[in-house]
């Protein structure tokens, strides 16, 4: 990288020694072409996250068998939904540079809490529903003034939340799982619209409003130059508390939401449910989705890109029949491959 | 600032001794000699951990791989000799791919400038990932006797784990103290611009880190193993955490350049008296990991307080 950047300085500093900055005077012959692949480099890093899934997508149907199918579409689609949800969440606390390592354990105790309200309490669907998202915001508070008002470092504070959340759930639980959960609950996420189940218009709801936020809203703007650079933009009167701290809380209400739709995808409350690998998967996608791990950088759009991403290929390991397990393992090479692409395109010094 | 370092070291090794007492003096059995020898063999393999971890957290980083390659290596080795490559050879097949392991990790967070708890948090999954992958997610065991002897056996009425332990306390120690390595080491977590001025590599520091830290979970998990006398794919989860815990409540610093090997074991040992209590009265495991969980966010914000407290001392503010 560093001969063709030398090129261009090269190149266009020749003309320019009245005083024009180098950049801006004419390139020429050999120059040209490498502001050209420059360019190109720049769209690319812009669209990577689609360019990993149509890239994909094309792929998957050439080589497996039974992928391009419009019942296999629905079940990717089916799949993606909740963890697409996880995924916003995600993306707005690695935006700050931060990371929750606990989204995985919220899920589980929100899964198991959520089964106990409407199972054993036999509290109506919207009050259950409510309650999670509470639970979520309760948890995420914590994590956020942890990291926030006590300067634990994000990766530590969420660990040692993960652990407590963990535990609580298993305490909750008593060690067993809670199935056959009452209709009205169950049609939280499973009433037919369109062919599809309600959780993915759910997610899709979700995304729409967060996208709005990112995009179209100071807070969204603040959360940008607070990631890029916490200092300079508290400096400049951005509220960096306040972001911060909401960032968790909204990430785990999200998580918590997803608890609660997972539970009800298969029918039963279990404290198990999530977990590190899932937190995991949702990280991976991010990544793949472009979010920088530095902060600043991040769309809902492209880390639900992400979700797809991970998702696809996690049904063609299906599909091919490989064990599950690899799928751990290639995940791992997946978000390695999207971490190195946007060390490469995507460079911040 | 004297008085600050002062209670510093003074509280690091008064709290536990007073902790221990008092556990001694309550609870039933936990002072007998038997149960002591036992807590240090099953603090042996968070102890071990412990060492790696804590060069690894004085660079500033931290090794989210230990759940996977305390699984992933020994199930290697486990593979190998139960194919019929003698123990030896199949527990260094084991050790190497920690240390390949850990040598990525070094080369992503040193040439790539990823940070370290997403690249190790990565190669743990991919770890955990063939670990499970390697034998289609089912335990094995039955191992040859001399291997199972490294876990279970003792010389002279001290466990082999232990002596394993105190072996590693000794080479961290060693690296720590008595080589320049530890020197630049210590320099890397404090102030990396001297380290650079000096013209030391600090990726060179970073490599020898993150590996040795995945010697260190490859040896901790074959003895793991072999105490076990099986290799079972998640073993690793429980241990992370502790790993990490024992570093902290050992006094290493998560801000980098402050910590030691003696301590970090120290702080192994006090998170395996604490599990050993807890079950003794008959705590569940969920239970414990609620509270070290929670331990851990407690004493990194308070040696963040310390710490502040005495940069504000040192620049006369206070």
């Amino acid at each position: 990288m560093s001969a063709p950047v030398t090129e261009v300085v090269r190149a266009g500093a020749a003309p320019g020694e009245g005083g024009a900055p180098p950049t801006r005077a004419p390139a020429a012959g050999k120059g040209r072409v490498w502001i050209a692949a420059g360019g190109l480099l720049k769209l690319v890093g812009r669209n990577v996250a689609l360019l990993i899934f149509l890239t994909l997508v094309i792929l998957a149907s050439l080589f497996v068998e039974n992928f391009a199918a419009l019942d296999n579409a629905e079940v990717i689609l089916k799949q993606s939904a909740i963890p697409a949800i996880a995924v916003i969440g995600m993306t707005l606390v690695l935006m700050t540079g931060g990371i929750d390592l606990s989204l995985g354990y919220v899920v589980g105790l929100a899964s198991i809490v959520s089964g106990i309200m409407a199972n054993t309490w036999l509290w109506p669907a919207p009050a259950v529903l409510a309650a999670i998202l509470v639970l979520g915001l309760a948890v995420g508070l914590c994590n956020g003034l942890i990291t926030q008002f006590m300067r634990v470092p994000a990766f530590i504070a969420t660990l040692g939340a993960g652990y407590v959340l963990y535990g609580l759930a298993q305490i909750v639980s008593q060690g067993s799982i809670i199935n056959r959960l009452p209709k009205g609950f169950l049609a939280i996420g499973r009433t037919p619209m369109f062919g599809l189940p309600s959780a993915v218009f759910l997610a899709l709801a979700v995304a729409v409003v967060f996208h709005v936020l990112i995009s179209r809203t100071i807070f969204g703007r603040q959360l940008k130059a607070f990631g890029f650079g916490a200092r300079a933009a508290v400096l400049s009167g951005v509220p960096g508390a306040r972001i911060n701290v909401s960032v968790y809380a909204l990430c785990s209400t999200l998580a918590a939401l997803c608890g609660l739709l997972f539970t009800v995808r298969v029918n039963a409350a279990q404290p198990n449910m999530g977990g590190g690998v899932f937190t995991f998967e949702v990280v991976t996608a991010a990544i793949v989705g472009g979010t920088s791990l530095f902060g600043g950088v991040g769309s809902v759009g492209n880390s639900i890109l992400g979700v797809l991403s991970i998702k696809i290929i996690e049904n063609c390991i299906n599909l091919l029949g490989v064990s599950y397990h690899l799928y751990l393992a290639v995940q791992g090479a997946i978000i390695l491959l999207a971490i190195i692409l946007g060390n490469l395109t995507n460079r911040r010094a | 600032m004297n008085i600050v370092s002062a209670a510093r070291r003074g509280l690091a090794i008064l709290i536990p001794v007073a902790a221990f007492l008092a556990l001694g003096s309550r609870v039933p059995h936990f002072l007998d000699l038997s149960n002591l020898l036992n807590v240090v063999r099953q603090s042996s393999i968070t102890g071990i951990c412990a060492v790696g971890m804590t060069f690894v957290i004085v660079i500033k980083g931290i090794d989210l791989s230990l759940a996977g390659l305390l699984a992933f290596c020994p199930m290697i080795s486990g593979v190998l000799m139960l194919a019929g490559v003698d123990p030896p050879a199949s527990m260094a097949a084991g050790m190497l791919a920690g240390i390949a392991m850990g040598l990525f990790n070094g080369l992503m967070v040193s040439r790539l400038t990823v940070p370290a708890f997403i690249t190790t948090l990565v190669v743990g999954q991919i770890s955990q990932g063939l670990a499970l992958t390697i034998n289609g997610g089912s335990s094995i065991g039955a191992f040859p006797d001399s291997f199972v002897f490294i876990g279970n056996g003792a010389i002279g009425g001290i466990p082999l784990s232990d002596l394993l332990l105190l072996a590693f306390l000794a080479l961290g120690f060693f690296i720590e103290r008595l080589t320049p390595l530890g020197n630049h080491i210590y320099a890397l977590g404090g102030n990396e611009t001297v380290l650079r001025q000096e013209g030391l590599s600090a990726a060179r520091l970073q490599f020898f880190v993150f590996g040795f830290s995945g010697f260190c979970a490859a040896v901790s998990g074959l003895l793991l193993s072999a105490q076990l006398d099986t290799v079972q794919p998640t073993q690793g989860d429980a241990y992370q955490l502790d790993a990490i815990a024992a570093c902290i409540i050992g006094g290493v610093d998560l801000a980098g350049g402050r910590g030691s090997v003696p301590m970090a074991v120290i702080g192994a040992l006090i998170i395996g008296c604490l599990r050993n209590v807890l079950d003794l009265l008959g705590i569940h495991p969920f239970m414990q990991n609620v509270f070290i969980g929670s331990i851990i966010i407690v004493i990194v914000y308070l040696s963040g307080v310390i710490r502040r407290h005495g940069e504000l001392a040192t620049r006369g503010t206070l």
